[in-house]
C-alpha cells in the first residue's frame, strides 16, 4: 500500500489518479506514520506481515535505480538548480537490493533472511529521544492551528518541530513546499525556496548537511 | 493527539495514540505498562499521568489553549512494540482507512508525498 504525506488530500490526489493504484492508497494528513513508524523522509516503507506485526522498521525504499542519478546535468543551468541535480545524482542507490529482499520475503515469509524478529525491528527502528518526540507533536500542533487558524498559524510550531528534529526532512518539505508552491499551481516547486518564511530550504539544508544521506536511512540488508 | 483539555476518552486516547487503557496498565501489542493513575474517577483518562508514564511529550499553546501530547518515548526508539498500530489515515474517497484491514497478508507500506 503506498500513503501519501501530504497534510492536504488535493495535492496528493492528481498522482494518485494518475497511478490508477490497483493497490491501497492512503493519505496520511497529519504525517501520524513520522511518529508511529519512524519516518523521516520519502521514500520509506515497513513490512508488516499477515498477522499485523513489523518485520522490518522505516528505512529507504527505493525499488529501482532512478533515471535522475544516470541523467547528464545540462550546461549552463542556474548555479542552484545544477547542484539541486549533482546532489540528485549523488543519492545512495540501494534499489536493486532491496527489491530482491522484498521479493525474498514474498515467497519465503517468516524464513526470508530479511524478515526481522520483534527485537531487531524494535531496535532497529529509528532513535526517538523527547525531543524528536517533541517535534512530532510540535508539527501535529502546528498543522491544527494551520487548518482551523490559518497557514500562519502553522508556522511557529513547525519551526519547532525543525529544530527539535533536523534529521526529518517531511516535516521540513512540507512546511517549505506550502510557502514555496501557490495554491492550484500544477506542479510543485521542486526546489522548496529559499522562501521568507523559513530560514531554510531544500538544497542549502541538503549542502549544509553533505548531501541527502544525511536524511536517509540506507536499508541493513 | 490534539487535545482541548488535559483529558480524553478512553476510545480517543487508544484511537489517535495506539495505546489501549487495560487493567493490567497501557498496553500497546504485547507491551503494558502499569498506570494505576491513568483514569480518573469520572471514566475519563487523565492526559498529565499517561503521559508521564509513557513518556510522552505535552505540548502546548497558549494563545488558543490547544494540547498535542507527542508519541512515547519508552524504549528509545521509534517503535516500541512490533505489533503495526492503526494509524489515522485516509482513502482518497475521505474516509478512514483502518491499516488492520489488510491482516492476513503481506503489507508493504511505501510513504512518499507530492513534494
Amino acid at each position: 500500500m503506498t500513503v501519501a504525506l501530504d497534510v492536504n488530500i488535493e495535492h496528493a490526489r492528481p498522482w494518485h489518479d494518475r497511478a490508477a493504484c490497483t493497490h491501497p492508497s492512503v493519505v496520511d494528513t497529519t504525517h501520524a506514520t513520522n511518529a508511529a513508524f519512524g519516518f523521516l523522509n520519502i521514500p520509506m516503507a515497513v513490512w508488516i506481515d499477515e498477522n499485523g506485526n513489523l518485520v522490518r522498521p522505516a528505512e529507504s525504499a527505493s525499488i529501482e535505480r532512478s533515471p535522475l542519478r544516470d541523467i547528464d546535468i545540462p550546461e549552463g543551468l542556474p548555479e542552484r538548480l545544477q547542484l539541486m541535480y549533482q546532489s540528485v545524482k549523488d543519492i545512495p542507490d540501494d534499489g536493486e537490493a532491496y527489491r530482491a529482499a522484498i521479493l525474498d520475503w514474498v515467497t519465503k515469509g517468516a524464513d526470508s533472511i530479511f524478515a526481522l524478529r520483534p527485537h531487531e525491528v524494535i531496535e532497529r527502528s529509528q532513535p526517538r529521544s523527547t525531543n524528536e518526540a517533541q517535534a512530532a507533536a510540535c508539527f501535529d500542533l502546528g498543522n491544527y492551528l494551520r487548518t482551523e487558524i490559518g497557514p500562519d498559524a502553522a508556522v511557529h510550531w513547525w519551526k519547532e518541530a525543525h529544530r527539535l528534529h533536523p534529521k526529518n526532512l517531511t516535516y521540513k518539505r512540507q512546511a517549505w513546499t506550502l510557502v514555496t508552491t501557490p495554491e492550484g499551481a500544477t506542479e510543485n516547486d521542486l526546489m522548496q525556496g529559499p522562501n521568507d518564511v523559513y530560514e531554510t530550504n531544500l538544497l542549502d539544508e541538503v549542502l549544509d548537511s553533505g548531501g541527502f544521506s544525511a536524511f536517509i536511512v540506507r536499508p541493513q540488508l | 493527539m490534539i487535545l482541548h483539555e488535559l483529558s480524553t476518552t478512553r476510545n480517543d486516547f487508544a484511537h489517535f495514540t495506539g495505546w489501549e487503557i487495560k487493567p493490567e496498565g497501557l498496553c500497546q501489542g504485547d507491551i503494558c505498562v502499569p498506570a494505576p493513575d491513568a483514569v480518573r474517577g469520572d471514566g475519563s483518562v487523565d492526559v498529565v499521568a499517561v503521559a508521564d508514564r509513557l513518556g510522552m511529550p505535552v505540548v502546548h499553546d497558549a494563545e488558543n489553549n490547544v494540547w498535542s501530547l507527542g508519541p512515547a518515548t519508552l524504549s528509545g526508539h521509534a517503535l516500541i512494540t512490533a505489533a503495526a498500530p492503526d494509524v489515522p489515515l485516509t482513502s482518497f474517497d475521505g474516509t478512514p482507512f483502518m491499516l488492520s484491514s489488510l491482516r492476513g497478508r503481506k503489507v508493504i507500506l511505501a510513504a512518499w508525498a507530492s513534494y
